[in-house]
């Protein structure tokens, strides 16, 4: 075959051109480390990479999110533990007041002591995080979660709490309003609340009660009237009869689906009293307290029966701050478990991306030297044949 | 004797002719586009004798080129494809690389802005945060803005190269016609063919074929006519016609290209192929200008997205939320050659209903109709294009007025001019809308569990503002109530499960009773921790809200980069596959017409051989001639 001068050269250039482009190539995966240097190279893998980056990225905002929940959370249950220990002081107090050896001046002295306490909640209350937002105010972050009027303490948050994204599909409550820590303490057993009727002359009390079937409860304030012979009508606030029955010793009343336990022997016409359950304020709580202990005139028995519905709900308010922090801590352990799988996911997709996109060292530099070796051999060949010519020889 | 010493100059002058040309071929060995010569030797006419015949030497013919018409067309073919390839993947690269990269791109740069946005959620009342996630809202925009403007310098590049390629195609045209007049007239009147002068013309119809797709015919008198495209002619005999670049008249910064004959100029761009005009044309169409209309379908995404998720919040001061982002409107041009008065306004609508492609608007035959000009579809509209009634498709709504001409038309962009119109228009970081714009709040009074989970505004066009009251009519009935205590809406309660109304949604916990009520409202500006609306922002950037409902915003980043990357990877295969193509049609072609000096240098031994015996054989002539002449003397 008859090969041209000019194709022989052609030819032998444009092999070392392509040689050297690979070679620039493979140099260029092995200095920057990336085999994917632009989408045309993979693109199928440069949008796996793109997609992988972007969920590491936003991976890495859930656990900063976490972080800052972290903190605020953090903050807030110092702060249940210190409103707790605070109340467990007050509680001591009213204790130590209940003796009946106090004289007034010396019930004064504890009602003193109550109203530090009362001011060491209000701040408790009124705590900030670095930012200066009120921790407790829920939503209405620059404002102070409660006021103080006299001894009035009101909630000026809000009803609602910001969330915080701390995974894909998990957003938690940054934190928990001063309603729910320290206003909402639900009374009695939380659904409804006993009385005995003011005027009751037989012997019998009534127990706190209990629901047997919280979707027949129907709010409202119920009375338990005694007949004769332990007979007994449940009346509704509208005076319609609820329910009627027999009592004996030691039984109960059942009605729209509650149960209330009674004990000893009711006369007729004794009353006794079931209503909806209240919300008590543990402000107001402490403020009724330091009433009572700075009224002089009262007898020792309205002090006894006063006290101890104070110390009631204090221990309702102690047991409410334990449920707030309860649920605190369940959030926090919520945190720590999706940072630490964001965490352990972060390492998967990190590995992903690098084997979709870093340079396999080992390949690229066998690839190297093969390259250059060919580029060696294209260049000794050229420089040896060209060197043939007849010409060389016609003297 | 007068026989041999004739025979043997011919020999002499016929070998120092053929050494002549091989001395033309060794000196031409690096010539581009030379063919090498051959020099055709016939015996001269013999003379006749009683004893027979008696030759009488040599003449050279002619002289003539190795040269084959079919191997030199595929040489040409084989040179536009190439050209036409590598072309189009050098563009393409470089928009493949613009937006290749992973840690900067546009799905990144996006996750920045979702990332700063879930900061400004977890302290939406802290200012410095809102400080980044305005400032990471404006790179956005920013580098959207930067990509659509390295987009526009690419293709002002590919215009320039168009035009200056027409230029070249013209000069070389106007050449060969001239070449082609020398030539015929060369043949006429010598008969030979000249050689160097065709040679001169296959160089210039090569160099032609890099940059357009050509046909050659040759002709009886030596000229050899050229066409592009489907035939049209660019050079017939020694006359040739002129292309030109012109304005398009539906895009004034792309050019057509047309072919001017007569003084008319015919628009013949869907016919050009191949060369490098070829490839700048198809990148032009296929990678340049859809990458500049998805850039703007992402950024109308960004922008109706986020402008709708702040209208249905509350910012810092307590205000109704304003749009973060504004984007280029339509782009929508009438056509140069309009006779009618009408005019059109054109504007977006449905985001999911938006596309990518290019439209035209034209009336024919006295009704106004819609062609999606990226996949040559027709389009359905609704409405009757009035004000009242505007013509609806494919995302944007067209009011035509004043009245058009059959044939008059109108060229459609939806999302083309987007990406260069945006803009960050929030002045402040305040003004971020991080809270719901409502809230709800538990009666005082309620005697049930039910608790306020969530408010927001799901639909801020339907929200009419003002106070509302979801009140319970039985333990899981509900109706809401306006103001004026009108029943706006009823439904069953779940918990949980959220109670939806004029575009408001609001979700309860627990267990509320008969006669518990909640009041829906404006939200309290001094819930500046409020983060609902963050939130709602966060999960509509991430909601897969385009293409009909079936791509996010990372979704069309994505595709965009996908796309370019395979259109690229694939025109890079084919300008490789055709670069190979090329070589062995050009090495075939070279191994024909290309010199080869071994040849050269056995070819000048042989003829120096030759011409040595030759003048050797004049010596022997005058010997003779000298030995008759001493006979005659002594004699």
């Amino acid at each position: 075959m008859r090969i041209s001068t000019v194709t022989f050269q052609n030819d032998s250039v444009n092999r070392m051109d392509d040689l050297q482009a690979a070679l620039s190539k493979t140099q260029t995966q092995l200095s920057t480390g990336k085999k994917l240097q632009s989408a045309s190279d993979d693109p199928a893998a440069m949008v796996q990479v793109n997609q992988l980056n972007v969920t590491i990225s936003a991976s890495t905002q859930y656990v900063t999110n976490g972080n800052a929940a972290t903190a605020n959370l953090q903050l807030e249950e110092q702060a249940l533990s210190d409103a707790t220990n605070t109340l467990q002081s007050a509680r001591t107090l009213a204790v130590q007041a209940n003796s009946p050896t106090l004289s007034a001046a010396q019930r004064q002295d504890i009602a003193q002591q109550l109203q530090q306490q009362l001011q060491d909640l209000i701040s408790i209350g009124n705590r900030q995080d670095s930012n200066g937002n009120y921790l407790f105010s829920g939503t209405a972050a620059g404002t102070a979660a409660f006021a103080q009027s006299g001894n009035t303490v009101t909630y000026t948050g809000s009803s609602s709490v910001s969330q915080v994204q701390i995974s894909g599909q998990q957003r938690i409550s940054s934190g928990d309003t001063g309603a729910s820590a320290f206003i909402n303490i639900p009374a009695g057993n939380g659904t409804f609340t006993t009385s005995v009727g003011a005027a009751n002359s037989g012997t019998a009390s009534i127990g706190p009660g209990t629901v047997t079937n919280s979707s027949q409860w129907l709010p409202d304030t119920y009375t338990i009237t005694f007949g004769t012979g332990g007979q007994y009508t449940v009346t509704n606030s509208g005076g319609t009869t609820v329910t009627s029955g027999t009592y004996t010793d030691g039984g109960s009343v059942s009605f729209n689906g509650i149960q209330v336990p009674l004990s000893g022997t009711p006369n007729a016409t004794d009353t006794f009293t079931v209503s909806p359950a209240g919300k008590s304020s543990v402000f107001a709580t402490l403020n009724s307290l330091i009433t009572t202990l700075s009224s002089p005139g009262l007898s020792r028995a309205q002090i006894a029966t006063q006290i101890g519905t104070g110390l009631e709900q204090i221990d309702a308010a102690v047991s409410n701050l334990g449920n707030v922090s309860a649920s605190v801590g369940a959030r926090l352990n919520s945190i720590t478990s999706a940072q630490t799988t964001a965490k352990t996911v972060q390492t998967t997709l990190q590995g992903q991306i690098s084997n979709l996109s870093n340079v396999d060292y080992t390949a690229a530099v066998t690839q190297l030297s093969t390259e250059e070796l060919a580029l060696q051999a294209a260049q000794a060949s050229y420089a040896s044949i060209a060197k043939l010519s007849l010409f060389n020889y016609l003297h | 004797m007068s026989d041999l010493l004739s025979t043997s100059v011919s020999g002499l002058l016929a070998f120092q002719r053929a050494l002549d040309v091989t001395s033309n071929n060794v000196a031409n060995a690096a010539t581009p586009g030379y063919s090498r010569q051959n020099v055709n030797f016939a015996e001269r006419q013999a003379q006749s004798s009683p004893s027979g015949y008696v030759g009488s030497g040599v003449s050279v013919e002619s002289v003539t080129r190795s040269y084959d018409e079919l191997l030199a067309g595929q040489a040409r073919s084989s040179q536009s494809g190439y050209s036409n390839w590598n072309t189009f993947a050098a563009q393409a690269a470089q928009i493949d690389n613009m937006l290749s990269d992973s840690t900067t791109g546009i799905t990144a740069s996006l996750q920045s802005f979702v990332n700063s946005l879930q900061n400004v959620a977890n302290s939406p009342a802290s200012t410095a945060q809102r400080q980044v996630a305005f400032s990471q809202a404006q790179s956005l925009a920013q580098q959207l803005q930067n990509y659509n403007q390295q987009l526009t310098t690419i293709g002002s590049g590919i215009e320039q190269t168009i035009s200056s390629n027409i230029g070249q195609i013209n000069t070389l045209a106007s050449s060969i016609a001239n070449l082609n007049g020398q030539i015929s007239q060369g043949l006429a009147s010598t008969g030979q063919t000249p050689n160097d002068l065709m040679d001169q013309r296959d160089s210039l119809i090569d160099q032609l074929s890099q940059l357009v797709t050509v046909n050659t015919a040759t002709q009886s008198d030596g000229s050899m006519n050229v066409s592009i495209g489907t035939g049209q002619a660019l050079v017939t005999g020694n006359a040739s016609t002129r292309l030109t670049a012109f304005s398009s008249p539906y895009n004034a910064s792309e050019h057509n290209i047309g072919i001017v004959s007569g003084g008319n100029t015919t628009d013949i761009t869907s016919q050009i192929s191949g060369g490098s005009l070829g490839g700048l044309l198809t990148v032009r169409s296929q990678v340049l200008d859809p990458t500049v209309n998805q850039l703007g379908q992402f950024s109308v995404g960004l922008a109706t997205i986020v402008n709708q998720a702040q209208a249905s919040g509350m910012d810092l001061t307590g205000a109704t939320g304003q749009p973060m982002f504004a984007a280029g409107g339509v782009l929508s041009t009438p056509a140069s050659t309009n006779m009618g008065s009408s005019t059109i306004a054109v504007t977006r609508g449905s985001l999911s209903a938006l596309t990518a492609d290019d439209y035209q608007l034209k009336m024919v035959g006295g009704t106004w109709k819609l062609t999606d000009v990226t996949t040559g579809q027709n389009v359905t509209m609704t409405g009757a294009g009035t004000a009242g009634s505007p013509f609806v498709a494919a995302g944007i709504s067209i009011v035509v007025s004043g009245t058009a001409n059959n044939g008059d038309g109108y060229s459609i962009r939806p999302t083309a001019g987007a990406t260069a119109g945006l803009s960050v228009v929030l002045t402040s970081p305040t003004q971020i809308a991080a809270a719901s714009a409502i809230q709800s709040v538990a009666s005082a009074g309620n005697l049930g569990t039910g608790a306020v989970s969530s408010s927001s505004v799901t639909n801020p066009t339907q929200w009419p503002g003002g106070n509302f009251t979801i009140s319970f009519t039985g333990s899981n009935a509900y109706k809401v109530l306006d103001s004026g205590g009108a029943t706006v809406a009823t439904g069953t309660y779940t918990s949980g499960s959220p109670i939806a109304f004029l575009g408001a949604s609001v979700t309860l916990t627990g267990s509320p009773v008969t006669g518990d009520s909640f009041a829906v409202g404006p939200n309290n500006p001094s819930n500046t921790g409020d983060n609902t609306n963050a939130f709602a922002m966060v999960d509509a950037l991430s909601a897969s809200t385009l293409n009909g409902g079936t791509a996010s915003l990372t979704g069309v980043a994505n595709n965009l980069v996908s796309q370019i990357g395979v259109t690229t990877q694939q025109a890079q295969a084919n300008a490789s596959a055709q670069q190979s193509v090329n070589q062995s049609a050009t090495d075939a072609r070279n191994n024909l017409s290309g010199v080869n000096l071994d040849e050269e240098a056995a070819k000048m031994v042989q003829y120096q051989q030759a011409y040595q015996a030759c003048a050797q054989m004049i010596q022997v002539s005058g010997t003779m001639f000298n030995s008759l002449i001493t006979a005659i003397q002594n004699g």
